[in-house]
């Protein structure tokens, strides 16, 4: 009983992760809290439901990523871009508008009814693990949180493309004084970032059900992750995911009555003894 | 240069009042299709509830996500207390201000530690909890069916259907929110109101010249919290309903929309932004199931060419802008 809710809280952490590093990601480089994450998230799951209703579940999974990187460029090139000069609650506001848009056109181009995507044959069956039987799409849905968990740092960490964007988070005049392309570093990145959001959409889709208003819930447990993980910060947003997957979780089966207001308890507790999160600094 | 405010003498003040309210009566009695008396009583109350958020904007630099949350839950403690036979309603209606106002004052001095944008993403998630709490505890709230609540046959000493009449409570609403503005003008005109746009401009620096900062911020945050509970308290008092779609962050953004379309420089600008809302919703009737992306896109377009607002640009139509911080 115990085992299967830890490993449903790793799944769900594991799709925060997902999430949260796009956050994340584009917080480093541009110093936006994009409240259109969720709704992104929402479009990529959708998008994939068309796709995998035409060409399958694994083309979508290779599809709406890439569709969703070119829709971050633009919204890079086109707005945080022109706006980075501007007080930063302006672009926060921008996304927020992005976000009703969005909402708006999900219900309007497939309506406002619940609609599920069936996980791929390959993946329908169910696996031992550790003496429990578990569906082995979420055995998949793990493996891609934990792949992207990794190829991030790796990337970050040994790339020289890495380096510029650890360098441009942390200082971007200095970092663009150096001859980096910081504009088009920040293309990339927030392209990543909405890639990923997407992705997470696609790979939600199995075994969340979509519906118009699936956006919300998942921006705000983003949200705790990446306020809890220090903004900005990829190690602490994992840390968080996992904590929160696991609280989100258990938190269910043992205190039903709390449960919705566990993750936000969390939150206010890290931010007492740190205002800035786990892994953030002050700045 | 600085953005000191153009302060209004007491008289100033006063004669403003005065005319509003003048005009709030007039519109009272005269109009007479109920259809849009009630129109204008819901814009009314948001316009309390967007002041709200347009205060804290103002005077804290700090954008709320959550404000539903204070609209929701004055509504909800009201009506708590009322299924509970508490006390009469009289007193339930000062009881929910004063629950209001220590709670917010509570949740204030944690959360308004919390740096710049961060203080957004919690208050959205704060919101979001009561949603989830309003939703799911059944047996107290009613969980999404909502409860209604049971107003006496007199409160204050006046018939209740005297009071739920709509051109009498659009007077009402209309004189609180003339009020509240005028009473928050007053104190903003105050030393109060100048250590709080020292404290927004730069905290380091008022701390330095030796403010203490933390109160004055929770003073403004717990004052925009209440603002905001009495415009729950009306719309229960308009409905005699409450239900968890009240606390739903979309209302919270709702009110934050209208703040930006009217322009958070001024007190007014919200509440003018609240009125061009709901009558513009009104108007592109069969269009208004696309209210979300109309409303976004014109949220996006005034925030980038318009950052003021219809009030900044009335105010610069006028010649009675301020100098400009360069």
């Amino acid at each position: 009983m115990t085992s299967i809710n830890i490993f449903n809280g790793l799944v769900y952490g594991a799709l925060l992760i997902v999430m949260s590093s796009g956050l994340a990601l584009i917080y480093g480089l541009r110093r936006v809290v994009n409240f259109a994450h969720g709704s992104l998230y929402m479009l990529g799951a959708y998008i994939g439901y068309s796709v995998a209703s035409q060409g399958g579940f694994w083309l979508a999974l290779v599809a709406v990523p890439l569709v969703m990187l070119v829709f971050g460029v633009l919204l890079d090139r086109y707005c945080f871009r022109l706006l980075q000069d501007r007080n930063p609650l302006t672009v926060v506001l921008v996304t927020f508008g992005l976000l009703l848009i969005l909402e708006d056109l999900v219900q309007t181009v497939w309506g406002r009814s619940n609609l599920s995507l069936p996980a791929p044959e390959l993946l329908s069956t169910s696996v031992n693990l550790l003496g429990t039987q578990v569906p082995a799409y979420r055995v998949a849905v793990l493996g891609v949180g934990l792949a992207v968990a990794l190829g991030l740092a790796a990337w970050l960490k040994f790339s020289r493309m890495g380096l510029y964007v650890r360098a441009a988070s942390t200082d971007p005049t200095t970092t663009a004084m150096q001859g980096v392309n910081t504009d088009r570093l920040s293309a990339l990145v927030v392209g990543v970032g909405t890639a990923l959001a997407g992705l997470a959409g696609v790979v939600a889709a199995p075994f969340l059900s979509l519906s118009p208003t699936m956006n919300s819930d998942v921006l705000i447990d983003s949200f705790v992750v990446v306020v809890v993980g220090g903004l900005g910060s990829l190690g602490g947003a994992f840390i968080a995911a996992l904590v929160l997957g696991q609280i989100q979780s258990l938190g269910a089966i043992y205190l039903p009555g709390l449960a919705a207001v566990l993750p936000f308890i969390l939150m206010i507790a890290v931010l007492l003894w740190r205002p800035a999160g786990l892994a953030g600094n002050r700045t | 240069m600085t953005l000191k405010p153009r302060t209004l003498t007491p008289a100033g003040i006063i004669a403003r009042t005065a005319i509003a309210l003048a005009i709030g009566l007039l519109a009272a009695t005269q109009l007479q299709s109920a259809m849009l008396l009630s129109l204008l009583t819901q814009a009314t109350i948001f316009a309390i509830f967007a002041l709200g958020v347009g205060l804290l904007l103002r005077q804290n630099g700090m954008v709320s996500f959550g404000h539903a949350a204070f609209y929701g839950l004055a509504g909800y403690v009201a009506a708590i207390l009322m299924d509970q036979h508490v006390a009469s309603a009289e007193l339930i209606i000062l009881l929910t201000l004063v629950v209001m106002a220590v709670f917010s004052c509570l949740l204030g001095l944690i959360i308004v530690r919390v740096p710049g944008i961060a203080f957004g993403m919690l208050t959205l998630a704060v919101g979001q909890m009561f949603f989830q709490l309003a939703s799911t505890s059944r047996s107290l709230t009613g969980g999404a069916d909502g409860m209604y609540l049971d107003w006496p046959a007199r409160l204050f000493g006046v018939p209740i259907n005297l009071i739920q009449r709509q051109d009498v409570l659009f007077g009402i609403s209309w004189t609180l929110l003339v009020l509240c503005i005028a009473g928050l003008a007053a104190l903003l005109s105050t030393r109060f109101g100048r250590i709080t746009e020292a404290v927004r401009d730069n905290e380091e620096r008022a701390r330095f010249i030796g403010i203490r900062t933390l109160l004055p911020r929770v003073a403004i945050f717990t004052l925009s919290a209440l603002v905001t509970s009495l415009a729950g308290l009306l719309s229960v008092l308009n409905t005699g309903f409450i239900s968890p779609e009240s606390l739903h962050w979309s209302v919270s953004g709702a009110a934050l929309m209208m703040v930006i379309v009217g322009g958070y420089r001024t007190l007014w600008g919200p509440a003018l932004g609240a009125i061009v809302f709901f009558l513009t919703r009104d108007m592109i009737g069969d269009y208004a199931q696309h209210w979300l992306a109309i409303f976004g896109t014109a949220l996006i377009i005034i925030i980038v060419f318009s950052p003021e607002g219809i009030g900044g640009a009335l105010q610069r139509l006028t010649g009675r802008r301020r100098p400009q911080r360069a």
